[in-house]
């Protein structure tokens, strides 16, 4: 089980890396951009948008794992937090199935869109990037989402006591952590 | 639209009323007069199935079977196509650019078959009107585009091109061009007239220059699978309809870009003032523009500028 | 087909599960099922359009601007500043939100931008005072939608394109001040009003030595406003531009001249900036893959054609407008709405006897009210990711705001004059 949480704390620092990388990126870029064209008056960052628009993709893709993995993904829990800790329980294991299962068969149709986008050949048009390094982070973040949401429904069914969404995301429904709810509420 | 007969999805890149989607609307009349209410031709405006490179890529996909397309979307995929952006390289008048348009072969075979490498076949090429300069500045000569941020779309050939003028281009959506222009983050553009009084461009900008130093030019384009499969009934009904639409789409956008010219002209609230270049000024511009050809020719062109050389001999008989 | 689509989502969405699956998955099962001659490559190339407009990457900078501040000194300052002079006022902090809100969305073009840049630190300070989180949110998130009828409003510039020619979009803006003016005032209203009713404590009148004394404090946060601001209206540089701008201007206040923050922490507040941009644009990623199946099944067409019927009257298709316009905006982006429905509705109304501005105000403002109202609003999940509030949280205040929001909907309807009289 070692090596698991090893590969596991691999993946997790990776995905972080990933997510603030891009946000500097993306700010880089556009900045670099105004003072290159107001100061200097010259188009030289004309690939900024391009550089950024890579950044967002790989971000927004890259994040469904880790977002899966903090609870961040938004939801309308409106029935569920009316619902018994029981029938949140298992309405949680099985949330979490049916979305690694559709996040997979994601994974699997973009993996067929990233092969004709290379078969294409098409390119970006200020770096002449090839554009299926692009698309690629799309379904390898469908499959870190898909193995996210899986590993989330292994944490639901070990813990017997609780009923798991993600790191940072606590069920306030949960009777024990009610007074941390109040807690959270007062601080902010 | 469930099973009645069989139906064509034709997708624009513009919205009603606008040439293109006007186009594919006569296209879907006489197609269905044609086949006696057979077939039917569903035009799509704008917006609906994303960018103008989504809508490429529904047509490669065979989710629609013709496209009005404007090969500046296609130009990562298909270069050659980029030539249509190159400036003065077609005569000054429209319609000869038209005639040349129809009948030349280094465009209707030979970049038909680069486009075919790609599921695209396009059936014809036609000019939705000549480009159109607007600014505050009031471009008259080259010198006027020292350093004006001139905003085009994000390519290289584009940038190279306003470059050679002494610009300063900026790549910028056109979403954001408007608000852009008022605020002087970027100072000129263009357009042809009927886009530019469509969105309203010429509220913000003091002048337009009759510079027509190219023409958009859309071609009409077909799935090349699907066009393949057609029985050669359809298929000559198609043939002959978009040969029918040449001189059809020349006087709708003439009437449109004459219209908008004349509207423009009297619209005392934003009074735009129209340049009109001189032959020498037109000629200085020429000759600032000519080496974006050799640009053209080494860093876009994969055919080694065959296409180009091909077209510009046929240009230069038309001319003559 | 349009059944089906709507029962897959509104299952799923019911039953908790992440909004992504129902965004994304119900658009693929629409398109095997009816479609079954398309690959689904055609929605996962969808997924990339949503998020590759180049007006939607201000939002991650906004949010990594504003985290810094919020990490920092910056927005402490800023508010106490605010605070020194609208916080012995009833309802002075609320009010001054919407209008903080009104203005910068506008400004910025991007309402999601605005929730998090405006909408996060002064929602920290509402709570503080006094006010509940959920009505907070909703002042925040309607605020934010009405900025689209502030100029320089991108829908108006949409609007004006789809309409056709002769709509101007000077005239659309000058229109829409009249009715924006009356709905901050609205708001303004409903803030004093609620704040009266729920007894928000009021803070002691702030003398002219102390409101000096938080303007030094305040003197460089204040560049922030007056930098983004200025830099976008003298066209130094686009919204977009404006947002980089902000989070370099951030990065300079905290880690050079307050030295608040390390700069090791950089990181860190990047990372939380990331994973809010994530969980949201994913869901505008669904958003596209989802208005791609309505645009290619002509949904939106085929219902409003038949709604229309031969020679509607004025008021009926403007009341048609708002319901269209409205429910539209409950699922699918504004600008996408307004660019699909306007060249069927504008002939129509034009026909009637509308004044084609006048119809450019009712649609800017439904698609405003539209993209505010649940179930699918992106500021609603811009909120639910930033503030980390469940999303029956975001939306509990929504209501009353709706509610003051449709009644001036039908206003405007009735009195064309609303829209028309500065002209
Ligand atoms: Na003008
Ligand atoms: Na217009």
């Amino acid at each position: 089980m070692k090596i698991f949480s090893i590969i596991d704390k691999v993946i997790m620092k990776l995905e972080e890396f990933i997510l603030s990388f891009a946000v500097i990126v993306i700010s880089v870029m556009t900045v670099s951009n105004v003072i290159a064209r107001e100061v200097f008056n010259s188009s030289f960052f004309s690939f900024n948008l391009e550089v950024s628009k890579f950044a967002i993709v790989i971000a927004t893709f890259m994040g469904i794992g880790y977002a899966a993995r903090k609870g961040r993904h938004i939801s309308m829990s409106a029935f569920y937090d009316f619902a018994s800790f029981k029938v949140r329980k298992i309405m949680m294991i099985c949330i979490n199935l049916i979305t690694a299962i559709i996040l997979l068969v994601l994974a699997y149709f973009s993996l067929d869109y990233v092969i004709s986008e290379y078969q294409t050949g098409a390119v970006t048009p200020s770096l002449q990037i090839p554009q299926y390094l692009m698309v690629i982070f799309i379904p390898i973040g469908f499959l870190m989402g898909g193995i996210q949401f899986l590993r989330n429904m292994w944490i639901n069914i070990r813990d017997k006591d609780n009923v798991y969404i993600g790191i940072d995301a606590v069920d306030y429904n949960d009777k024990k952590n009610e007074e941390i709810a109040q807690q959270d509420l007062n601080n902010v | 639209g469930e099973e009645e007969g069989t139906t064509w999805k034709f997708i624009t890149e513009e919205v009603d009323g606008q040439v293109q989607y006007e186009y594919a609307e006569e296209f879907a009349n006489r197609i269905s007069d044609k086949t006696d209410g057979e077939v039917t031709v569903e035009p799509y405006e704008y917006g609906g199935l994303g960018s103008e490179v989504d809508q490429v890529q529904s047509l490669q996909d065979g989710a629609v079977e013709l496209a009005v397309m404007s090969p500046g979307f296609t130009g990562n995929m298909v270069k050659e196509g980029q030539i249509f952006a190159l400036h003065f390289l077609f005569p000054d008048s429209v319609e000869t650019t038209q005639e040349i348009l129809n009948t030349s072969e280094a465009l209707n075979t030979d970049l038909r078959e680069r486009y075919e490498e790609h599921d695209i076949t396009p059936l014809s090429f036609w000019t939705e009107g000549a480009m159109q300069w607007t600014s505050n500045a009031g471009i008259q000569e080259p010198a006027d585009f020292e350093g004006l941020k001139m905003r085009v779309q994000e390519s290289p050939l584009m940038m190279a091109s306003y470059e050679a003028y002494g610009a300063a281009p900026q790549a910028l959506s056109w979403s954001e061009l408007y608000t852009g222009l008022d605020r002087g983050t970027v100072e000129g553009q263009e357009n042809p007239i009927f886009f530019i009084y469509d969105a309203a461009f010429h509220e913000v900008q003091d002048t337009m220059t009759i510079s027509n130093h190219n023409n958009y030019v859309a071609m009409t384009t077909v799935n090349t699978e699907w066009y393949n499969d057609l029985s050669d009934e359809y298929k000559e009904i198609v043939d002959e309809t978009v040969a029918e639409m040449q001189d059809w789409v020349f006087e709708e956008q003439n009437t449109q870009n004459e219209d908008f010219l004349t509207q423009m002209q009297e619209d005392t609230e934003h009074p735009t003032e129209i340049i009109e270049l001189t032959e020498e000024q037109r000629a200085a511009f020429r000759e600032a523009a000519l080496p974006v050809r050799d640009f053209y020719v080494n860093e876009v062109s994969e055919v080694d500028g065959a296409i180009y050389n091909k077209l510009l001999e046929e240009i230069q008989a038309a001319t003559e | 087909m349009l059944f089906t689509l709507m029962a897959i989502m509104v299952v799923l969405l019911l039953l908790n599960f992440p909004m992504m699956i129902p965004l994304i998955a119900a658009p693929v099962i629409i398109l095997l099922i009816f479609f079954p001659s398309l690959g689904p490559d055609i929605l996962m190339d969808q997924l990339l359009t949503g998020i590759e407009s180049p007006v939607l990457l201000c939002v991650p900078m906004f949010i990594f601007a504003a985290d810094i501040m919020t990490s920092g000194r910056t927005s402490n300052r800023l508010l106490d500043f605010i605070g020194a002079f609208v916080g012995h006022i009833r309802g002075g902090y609320a009010v001054t939100t919407a209008a903080a809100c009104t203005l910068f969305g506008a400004i910025s073009g991007s309402t999601q931008a605005t929730v998090v840049a405006i909408g996060r630190p002064m929602r920290e300070r509402l709570l503080k005072v006094g006010y509940k989180d959920s009505s907070a949110i909703a002042l925040i998130i309607n605020s934010s939608d009405v900025a689209l009828l502030v100029p320089p409003s991108i829908g108006m510039i949409i609007y004006a394109l789809a309409a056709g020619s002769g709509v101007s979009v000077g005239d659309l803006f000058i229109a829409g001040i009249i009715p924006g003016l009356i709905v901050f005032l609205s708001f303004a209203i409903y803030s004093y009003i609620y704040a009266r009713v729920k007894n928000i404590p009021l803070a002691d009148r702030v003398n002219w030595g102390d409101r000096v004394r938080f303007l030094g404090k305040a003197i460089l946060p204040l560049g922030f406003p007056v930098l983004i601001i200025g830099g976008i209206y003298t066209g130094a540089f686009t919204p977009v531009e404006a947002a980089g701008i902000s989070v370099l201007y951030a990065f300079i206040l905290e880690f050079v001249i307050y030295r608040s923050i390390h700069i090791k922490q950089l990181p860190k507040i990047a990372l939380s900036t990331g994973l809010v941009t994530s969980a949201v644009f994913v869901l505008v990623a669904g958003g596209q893959a989802f208005t791609w199946v309505l645009g290619y099944a002509r949904i939106p067409q085929q219902i409003t054609e038949a709604v229309l019927g031969n020679d509607p009257s004025a008021t009926y298709v403007l009341i048609m407008v708002s319901i269209f316009f409205f429910v539209g905006c409950m699922f699918v982006d504004p600008i996408v709405v307004i660019l699909i429905l306007t060249p069927i509705f504008a002939p129509a109304a034009a026909n009637a006897g509308v004044d084609l501005i006048h119809l450019g105000i009712i649609v800017t403002f439904q698609a405003a009210l539209g993209s505010a109202t649940p179930p699918f609003g992106v500021d609603i999940f811009t909120a639910s990711a930033v503030f980390n509030k469940s999303y029956l949280d975001v939306i509990r205040g929504t209501p009353p705001f709706i509610i003051m929001l449709l009644i001036i909907g039908a206003l405007l309807i009735a009195f064309p004059s609303l829209s028309l009289m500065l002209l």
